[in-house]
């Protein structure tokens, strides 16, 4: 609906890849690594954790609802969801491969994107595993 | 879709991204101070969850000396401006007992009729005396003066229908008529950008709503013929009847309706109408009777015909003017009518008279004068802020033009700006507006005069400059012919 959202998300993720590598000056592929893991937390915490919506008006019809499930009004599969399904696998290959595949990063890496796609899957829409993060 | 500029775009989100981000990391410390200070209700739910309010507190408050500023003087061209300290960074506001003398480039004061007026006030206070301030009475009880009927007869002579009706309150002439007129079974179209008033109405009357995308009159015949043939949901019968809602100007774009297409697209569909003049009547039109006037629209096309007292005529209170039998049918089942209090008598007679003067029965032209300046300041304020470059939304006529600013971080910049330099402009942003088309509402008035509009061109065009909103190339200056002239 807004232009330039894919972009911007893009081009945020580039210019923390860029912002990591200036400040601990590490490797490429640890860089990448680094942006992969808080990738992994924020857009769990913002999309799969955090309930409900940022306004009072709707009087609390989504409280139930993660960010991810409301998206696209509850609808499966649309270009958005797709598109968001994809940057963490695109983010996983590029750690992976400028990593040259070496061990602590490449498990850290999978389990990453493991959680991430399982959690955007349509199976998965208004499923709570164990009650975990059941209650309003 | 929403249309603007890539790059803004991207800048735009990237702001809103990181207010975002500020939020929620001052969210977070926020929880851990907290963790150790007492809860004095156990047992209770929390009135609002932290999630809930997160736009008012961490957004809104940040900035929230730009909006409902307190004012100590009547709104007319210029006016008295109460300042405002914080002690908390914006979180609580306290009024100083300073004000500043500000142009006022906010009001609703499309004729000027907002400040004593030498007709209308003398009258005003003359019935103040006699019908005092309220008439404590709903209509169908006491409250039904010598004026109420007056002026509705006036209000039909003027929009040029048979018969009208009057209600205290602009909101709530839409909120509790539409329920009046359609209920379930009913189908309401309206256009996507409708005032909140519309959309309260629509969803309290129970009928099916659905919206067509705005100004479209090719949108609105492909969703009549689509919900024509679908029939109501689920039984599929014929639609009881169905009402398109549309207004005269939109008071967010400054846009007049396409209204001669819509109302072709109506008939040939056989579906009712309902303008909403809120902001365009007594402001447009060669004699000041809104939209149908100024786009050749007979009044006998448009079924119900609404609009409020509050932008042109100085006063408060809406109107809604139609058939005899529809408002017959208003006036035995309409809950504003018959169980709320009536227009205060003073604020009816001031409706009276600025429509006097407007018609020019008080014997002067100045109600032609006015609708004159109006149109000529209008025009004129917006082309010059076209020239200057910046990106100024609105037909030609419509005294509403706002100005876009997209970026979050230039509507206190450009709100607190043009404050200090005595020009007071009215912001407005999410979720008034979709998220990134936030943008500053200039509206133009009829005692604005020639220099007036000329200072707040250069207040503006400074600002402008400073924060940089002038997203078009500014026209150059035309260079004096000297050299033609030799020729000869």
């Amino acid at each position: 609906m807004y232009p330039g959202v894919w972009t911007t998300y893009i081009l945020i993720l580039f210019f923390s890849w860029l912002l990591v590598l200036s400040v601990f000056g590490c490797t490429p592929g640890t860089a990448w690594t680094v942006v992969n893991l808080f990738h992994f937390a924020i857009t769990y915490h913002f999309f799969h954790w955090k309930k409900g919506t940022p306004f009072a008006d709707d009087q609390g019809m989504y409280n139930g609802l993660t960010w991810w499930e409301q998206m696209d009004n509850g609808k499966q599969l649309t270009r958005n969801r797709k598109f968001l399904i994809v940057v963490p696998v695109v983010l996983y290959l590029i750690a992976l491969h400028t990593t040259d595949y070496q061990q602590p990063m490449l498990f850290l890496n999978t389990l990453a994107v493991g959680v991430l796609v399982v959690a955007k899957l349509p199976n998965m829409h208004k499923v709570r595993i164990f009650g975990i993060n059941a209650e309003n | 879709m929403v249309r603007l500029p890539y790059t803004t775009a991207l800048t735009t989100l990237f702001s809103y991204g990181l207010l975002f981000a500020f939020g929620q990391l001052r969210d977070f410390f926020r929880k851990f101070v907290d963790w150790f200070k007492a809860k004095n209700v156990k047992g209770y739910a929390p009135i609002c969850l932290g999630l809930e309010d997160f736009y008012v507190r961490r957004l809104y408050l940040r900035i929230q000396d730009c909006f409902g500023r307190p004012i100590a003087s009547a709104p007319d061209s210029w006016f008295d401006v109460v300042e405002r300290i914080s002690n908390d960074n914006n979180k609580t506001l306290q009024r100083t007992s300073h004000t500043t003398r500000c142009l006022n480039l906010g009001s609703y004061n499309y004729l000027g009729f907002a400040a004593a007026d030498e007709y209308c006030t003398p009258r005003a206070i003359e019935s103040l005396k006699k019908y005092s301030a309220s008439t404590c009475s709903v209509r169908v009880d006491g409250g039904t003066t010598k004026l109420h009927a007056e002026l509705e007869e006036l209000v039909a002579r003027f929009v040029g229908k048979p018969a009208a009706i009057l209600f205290g309150m602009g909101y709530v002439t839409n909120s509790a008529i539409i329920p009046c007129l359609i209920g379930k079974g009913g189908l309401i179209i309206s256009d996507s950008l409708n005032h909140n008033s519309i959309v309260n109405g629509a969803r309290g009357s129970g009928a099916t709503v659905r919206v067509f995308q705005h100004n479209s009159p090719a949108h609105l015949e492909e969703v009549l013929r689509e919900q024509i043939a679908g029939g109501q949901p689920r039984t599929h019968r014929p639609w009881k009847k169905i009402i398109v809602i549309v207004e005269g100007i939109y008071s967010m774009e400054g846009e007049l309706c396409k209204l001669p297409e819509i109302i072709a697209v109506c008939k040939k569909y056989k579906a009712y109408t309902y303008l909403d003049e809120a902001h365009s009547i007594g402001a447009v039109g060669q004699s000041g009777r809104g939209v149908c006037e100024l786009l050749g629209v007979d009044p006998a096309d448009v079924d119900i015909m609404m609009g409020t007292f509050t932008k042109s005529f100085g006063s408060c209170g809406g109107y809604i003017a139609a058939s005899k039998d529809i408002i017959q049918h208003l006036k035995h089942t309409c809950p504003a009518h018959l169980y709320a209090t009536s227009m205060s008598p003073p604020a009816v007679q001031q409706v009276i008279s600025a429509i006097k003067v407007i018609l020019g029965e008080d014997g002067s032209n100045r109600g032609a004068q006015k609708l004159a300046r109006i149109r000529e300041n209008s025009n004129f304020f917006r082309s010059e802020l076209k020239k200057m470059g910046f990106e100024v939304l609105g037909d030609n006529d419509s005294p509403v033009m706002p100005i876009m600013l997209y970026n979050p971080a230039k509507i206190p910049a450009f709100s607190r700006e043009c404050l200090r330099q005595k020009v007071a402009v009215v912001t407005v942003a999410f979720p008034a507006t979709p998220l990134l088309l936030a943008r500053a509402r200039i509206c133009i008035s009829a005692s604005h005069t020639k220099e007036d509009l000329v200072t707040a061109l250069d207040v503006i065009s400074r600002v402008g400059d400073l924060v940089g909103i002038k997203y078009f190339p500014a026209e150059p200056p035309k260079i004096a012919e000297v050299g033609h002239n030799k020729l000869e």
